[in-house]
């Protein structure tokens, strides 16, 4: 992204400025506690930390951007150098002065222990100097990086991501490999403690020069990309047989993508299609996660004892009666407000529930516990498999007709009404009753999403219903593409799943989270996989 | 990479997953059989003990007391159980019903783990507990308070859970007492913030009080995340009650101790908080305010836990740099101590190898009777509560957040 | 998206139920409009215009009005307040009521000149807050009272920073594009704003030192107010009369008034739209991070999540107000303020609901809504010359 800013200016301001920005970074991520995080994660046989990592990459990025391809070669290379010791400067000089003032009363993170790995074990003047070699040559790394033909650059990326892969999902790896070949003796050969030994490392090179070569001919058997078709086969079979080949907390991760994935569909029935912005989507969600758990419970509070398949559709009725409720009034109001009016149904709806006022009905804060899982052939779905299995056919169902509403005389009605309400309404569209009707569909899809939700918890709290949901469903369908399907499944996996494999790095997820919505947002407004039809015509 | 894949590795594959997600059974490992299967360590090989506890988030004060309360005692014997080294698999529950989901599920995904300890918050417990005892793997709770986990309508999920923490209807219940007998208070207003821990504290102290003979003129709550609480004060005191028991987190606390004097009507009303705002960050956040307030916490004093609490926080400030930051460290110590006394009992060695009976741990924890902890003697009952509690009032003597020492700021009251 | 006039009644730009039905009106104020008719007449032809969806509407406007009507007669027949505990519940409201005002004024000017929500807006506020944490203490120290205001410039210039940053990233890039993306970019700038100021002053609450010479009481009458309390609503007010003296008198303000306007006309004439869009984000941020001091002054606790609620009450305030009308939005905040602290007394304590300030925020986006169904532009009007579909 520092690339294209730096274009038009001289030379020594660009190199004065991507080393200053460097060090900044670096600064930064020492100081929000980020590296302390990572510098505690090995990667490969217990000596390169994932802290490291970072910072050689943001030095390599340095100079990379400093390398000026307007430059005669060796000049750009000089260029790169000087900005990474520049960058190394700026660093250590900035956390050697928050050692000396000690900073750590006002800012948390520079601990004595943070600093003094931050600065490699070092003080004063061999610190700035050991910053600015280290920082220097990897920022010349970067310029030649960026002087290498593509293929080989793609090549050395593919091996170092390989590599971060192999290293940070260890668990995920070591699952997989144990059921599918059995044993754990490998282990101990592939892992080193938490990151790859050395044996590993060289596994995971092997492993990403494959995958290069791989996808190179690929590439030149098929002559273009793969498309749509093929890549959600791909998608389906991921979903079907990873969690079946790897363990539980998998298959229980992969049942939150589907919940999520589940309520996107809803909503994209809303905005994708109809164009509503709706941030009170959780409201309808804890309709029918409350109705499910008032029907199924073994609780004082429970008004029926019915099965979760009798309380399914009951609760899905339900939500979509919600929907028809919240949606006569404020379908009315327009664009952004009703982005506005939804949120505060949204919480409006949080707020009953958690309220001395409702507690004798459906819990308060104590919420409604002893929710039993749903039945299947007279057993109950205990393992988190089966239940994720449950939520993927739903989901698949639920996905299937959101594409078949999406073709229909109903769904172009939406696109016309998105597209030009007035053309639409002379077309002779009744654009509240169409609009209403993406309203309660979208709600009655967040009602099943929510009545799966109660069955595979057990039991539930006002607090799960907060306005995150709808931001976080929202987001997985900008991110995926706006009204396309498979892009629901993409931006659930990645906002939704990613964040749970990184668990270890605690809330510093979410720091990521957000730099990821900014990146793909940035790099790619119209999602990662757009549907063809919207992505022509925005 | 499914391609390379023989049919009989997909065959080996279905059955060690159909195995998993199926509940234990009968099993036959070495000299020890048992109903709820059997974990076994080889000789030279690690214990695992998994925990979740509330690592992230603005509670996070009560899940990394316990896990230093854990490390302390794992400390103290080295690290090793019977020449096993000890590892502790830390899960972050986030305080939550869908993070204590998702942190046991990752726990419970963990065949060679013997059990569990955590975790901090009773949300968590509710969702966590039984996907663990699907998997017959017993836990020790390190911080839940709530009545429900070992009411007697807790049903057959929760078989395999204990808890060293106490049970909130034992804090309602003395909080009401010392109100209404050693405070002399008549009548008492409630506020609780809408959480699970608060709105349940509030209703038995409150049954309690009335029981005693005292009124209740105001019932009040708040969002956990409202700011500005002198609306609601400004209604209690019209009340006029003489004391006010509000069982708040830190944050929303230091807003009602702050705001609380600038409301006139509320000038003779005593204000009575419990045990999570015992930590130095409640004294960051409610600055000068704090001093005099008065909380009902367990008694933490040498004379009643005996002279190991001692040299317990001695260890925790050398170790830590800093006094324990909330009143959870003692049970991450105690759980850990629990567990491998009922292992003691449950495991039998054969060549090096431990072989623990699932179902026999777990009764052995439930039957731990006299266990010699930091918070007392620990006897658990059938239905998992093992703590029993010796309660005593707090008041806070200073706002500074370093002068933070249970024994003198806050200094003990009630006697 | 088409920026032209809709052909719905006075351009508030609501959705014509039948397209033939130009001109048309609902609710029960407007159906007695036509006096000189005769109102049989009007009603018999309010009734043949209608669909059942305005029945529907008008239904709800009659069961909201008796609803609150009876709240509040129920509320004052019970008589539980002296006229005191009314005063002290007034201060209240004006004090956060003051602060909501001076957030909403980034939301209301952002609006008016971009047509986007700034979703980051209330992070930019809690910056400003933390920004100034980083100084107070030595700043407190002296004693005078132009630490304070010095404490309250340096919260201003952190999330003026902050402010133009997340223009830079977030908007411009999207600026000729009417996607969601600009939306989705604010909310991972949000995140962003929220997690690193978690990192860098941690998870707990933190606080400005006590200042002693805001510490005392003013007595007026049968109220004591705490010094804190004026000086918040006075700062908020000064700051807030010299924003509309910028905007109104100054050359700055008349191009920002011109891109609010039109922004390609305005860049016919000659003004450079990209940085008075800029300028706008500025002065937002000024104003929100000296609400984040005055919060900080007058609750005494910080921290990193309290940026999102405030803001979306912010929000609220801008469209109670009208949005992109910033007199509006000024009035919009003390009456959100207002109907925070009087509303759970004066209208739900009547029907004898148990805890009633647990659902103040309620009462809150229960407003908000209302607003935004019955009268979305606003009690004053919105200042928006194009509008928006």
């Amino acid at each position: 992204m520092m690339a294209p800013d730096m274009r038009g200016a001289a030379p020594q301001s660009l190199v004065l400025k991507a080393g200053i920005v460097g060090g900044l970074v670096g600064v930064y991520v020492v100081a929000v506690g980020v590296f302390a995080a990572f510098a505690a994660r090995p990667v490969v046989a217990q000596s390169v930390s994932l802290g490291q990592i970072m910072l050689l990459s943001i030095a390599l990025a340095v100079g990379w951007s400093a390398a000026d391809p307007r430059q005669g070669r060796s000049r750009r290379l000089a260029m790169a150098a000087a900005a990474g010791v520049l960058a190394g400067l700026v660093y250590a000089g900035a956390l050697l002065v928050a050692r000396e003032a000690k900073l750590q009363a006002m800012f948390v993170a520079l601990s004595p222990a943070a600093l003094n790995t931050g600065l490699f074990g070092k003080a004063g003047m061999a610190a700035l100097a050991a910053a600015a070699i280290i920082a220097g040559l990897s920022a010349l790394a970067g310029g030649l990086a960026r002087q290498m033909p593509a293929p080989a650059r793609r090549t050395l990326l593919a091996v170092g991501v390989a590599i971060l892969i192999g290293a940070l999902l260890r668990d995920l790896w070591i699952s997989f490999f144990s059921n599918l070949l059995g044993g754990r003796w490998w282990v101990s050969t592939i892992y080193a403690g938490n990151g790859l030994s050395w044996i590993g490392t060289a596994v995971a090179v092997a492993v990403g020069l494959a995958w290069q070569a791989f996808r190179t001919l690929g590439r030149r058997e098929a002559g273009k990309q793969r498309t749509s078709l093929a890549g959600l086969v791909l998608l389906l079979a991921a979903a079907i047989l990873i969690p079946y080949f790897t363990n539980a907390f998998v298959a229980q991760v992969m049942l939150l993508v589907g919940l999520y994935a589940l309520m996107g569909t809803g909503l994209n029935i809303e905005l994708g299609l109809a164009g509503l912005l709706d941030l009170g989507f959780v409201a309808f969600f804890a309709i029918g996660a409350y109705v499910t758990a008032l029907l199924t419970a073994d609780s004082p509070l429970a008004i029926a004892q019915l099965s979760f398949w009798e309380a399914l559709p009951i609760a899905t009725l339900c939500a979509a009666a919600g929907g028809f409720v919240f949606g006569l009034p404020v379908l009315r109001v327009r664009g952004d407000y009703l982005a506005l009016a939804t949120l505060g149904l949204g919480e409006i709806v949080r707020l009953l529930v958690v309220s001395d006022m409702s507690a004798p009905f459906i819990g308060g804060a104590q919420g409604i516990v002893g929710i039993p899982r749903p039945e299947l052939a007279g057993a109950p779905m205990v393992s988190q498999l089966s239940l994720y299995y449950l939520t993927l056919a739903l989901t698949c169902l639920v996905a299937l007709a959101g594409w078949r509403l999406q073709h229909s005389p109903i769904g172009r009605a939406w696109a016309a009404a998105r597209e030009d309400e007035d053309v639409a309404a002379t077309l002779g569209i009744d654009l509240v009753q169409s609009k209403l009707r993406a309203y309660v569909l979208g709600a009655a899809f967040a009602g099943v999403a929510g009545a799966l939700f109660a069955t595979t918890l057990g039991s539930i709290f006002p607090q799960s219903f907060k306005l995150d949901v709808s931001i976080n469903v929202l987001a997985l369908l900008v991110v995926g593409g706006l009204g396309s399907l498979p892009g629901v499944f993409v931006g659930s996996l990645i906002l939704i799943g990613l964040p749970e494999f990184l668990r270890e790095f605690g809330e510093y997820r979410y720091l990521f989270y957000g730099f990821l919505l900014i990146l793909v947002m940035r790099v790619r407004p119209q999602g990662l996989w757009p549907d063809p039809l919207q992505a022509r015509s925005s | 990479m499914a391609a390379h894949t023989s049919l009989k590795s997909i065959a080996t594959a279905l059955a060690v997953t159909m195995f998993a997600a199926l509940p234990a059974s009968a099993e036959t490992k070495g000299p020890v059989t048992d109903e709820n299967g059997v974990v076994v360590v080889p000789a030279g090989e690690p214990l695992q003990i998994g925990s979740f506890l509330s690592l992230t988030g603005a509670d996070a004060a009560l899940g990394i007391d316990a896990r230093r309360g854990v490390e302390i005692a794992l400390e103290k014997i080295s690290g090793t159980y019977k020449g096993h080294p000890v590892e502790i698999v830390y899960e972050d529950e986030t305080c939550s019903p869908e993070g204590g989901q998702t942190a046991a599920t990752r726990l419970a995904s963990n065949p060679e783990l013997v059990a569990v300890l955590g975790p901090s918050c009773s949300g968590a417990g509710r969702a966590g507990v039984p996907i663990l005892w699907q998997h017959k793997v017993p836990v020790v709770g390190v911080g839940p308070t709530s009545p429900t986990l070992t009411a007697p309508t807790r049903g057959p999920t929760f078989d395999g859970f204990v808890r060293v923490s106490f049970n909130d209807n034992a804090t309602g219940k003395f909080a009401a007492d010392y109100a209404f007998k050693t405070l002399g208070a008549k009548t008492a207003a409630t506020l609780h913030d809408g959480s699970v821990y608060g709105e349940q504290v509030v209703r038995t102290f409150e049954a309690a009080f009335k029981a005693a003979g005292g009124e209740i003129v105001a019932s009040e709550a708040v969002g956990a995340a409202d700011t500005d609480l002198r609306p609601v004060l400004t209604r209690i005191g019209t009340k006029k009650p003489a004391l006010l028991f509000a069982p708040l987190y830190v944050s929303t606390g230091a807003y009602l101790v702050r705001q609380m004097g600038e409301i006139a009507s509320l000038k003779d009303t005593e204000l009575l908080a419990t045990d999570p705002i015992l930590a130095p960050a409640f004294l960051t956040a409610a600055g000068k305010a704090a001093i005099g307030v008065k909380v009902v916490g367990i008694d933490f004093r040498p004379e009643t836990l005996g002279p190991a609490y001692q040299t317990f926080v001695e260890t925790y400030k050398t170790k830590f740099g800093e006094p324990p930051i909330s009143s959870f460290h003692a049970y991450g110590y105690d759980a850990l101590g629990l567990l491998l006394a009922a292992v003691d009992k449950a495991a039998v060695e054969k060549d090096g190898t431990l072989y623990i009976g699932k179902k026999a741990l777990n009764d052995a924890l439930h039957a731990t009777a006299g266990y010699d902890g930091l918070t007392g003697k620990l006897s658990c009952s059938a239905l998992g509560d093992c703590a029993s509690p010796v309660y005593a009032v707090w008041e806070f003597t200073s706002e500074q957040p370093d002068s933070y020492a249970l024994g003198t700021n806050p200094k003990r009251v009630d006697k | 998206m088409t920026p032209g006039a809709s052909p719905a009644a006075g351009g508030s730009g609501e959705i014509p139920d039948r397209p033939a039905a130009g001109g048309r009106e609902h609710g029960a104020g407007e159906a007695g409009a036509g006096i000189g008719v005769g109102i049989g007449a009007a009603l018999a032809d309010w009734r043949r215009r209608s669909t059942w969806v305005d029945m529907v509407m008008l239904a709800l406007r009659v069961s909201l009005l008796v609803l609150v009507s009876a709240g509040l007669l129920l509320s004052l027949a019970h008589n539980e307040y002296s006229a005191g505990d009314w005063l002290s519940f007034a201060v209240f409201g004006l004090t956060l009521g003051s602060i909501y005002a001076l957030i909403s004024l980034g939301y209301t000017m952002v609006y008016g000149v971009l047509r986007m929500i700034n979703f980051a807006h209330g992070d930019v506020f809690m910056a400003g807050a933390f920004g100034a944490l980083i100084v107070a203490d030595p700043l407190i120290a002296t004693g005078s009272l132009l630490a304070v205001l010095l404490l309250i410039a340096v919260g201003a210039a952190t999330s003026a920073a902050i402010a133009a940053l997340v223009e830079r990233v977030a908007y411009r890039p999207f600026r000729h594009r009417g996607t969601l993306a600009p939306l989705i970019c604010a909310i991972g700038v949000s995140f962003v704003l929220q997690y690193t100021a978690r990192g860098l002053f941690g998870t707990g609450s933190r606080a400005y030192d006590d200042i002693p010479l805001l510490d005392g009481v003013v007595t007026l009458g049968p109220l004591q107010v705490p010094l804190v309390q004026i000086f918040v609503i006075l700062a908020a007010l000064l700051a807030m009369g010299a924003l509309h003296l910028l905007v109104q008198h100054t050359r700055l303000g008349a191009s920002m008034r011109a891109v609010a306007e039109d922004r390609e006309t305005a860049a016919l004439m000659g003004i450079n739209a990209d940085r008075v869009v800029t300028l706008t984000f500025l002065i937002g941020g000024v104003m929100a991070g000296t609400a984040g001091v005055l919060y900080a002054l007058v609750f005494k606790q910080i921290h990193a999540f309290m940026g999102f609620a405030i803001g979306i009450k912010g929000f609220a305030a801008a469209v109670l107000g009208g949005i992109g009308n910033i007199p509006g939005a000024m009035v919009g905040g003390f009456v959100l303020g207002l109907a925070e602290s009087f509303g759970p007394a004066a209208l739900l304590s009547g029907f004898g609901i148990p805890a009633p300030y647990q659902l103040k925020d309620a009462i809150a986006y229960g407003l908000l809504v209302i607003i935004l169904i019955f009268r979305p532009q606003g009690i004053f009007g919105e200042r928006l010359a194009v509008k928006r579909m």
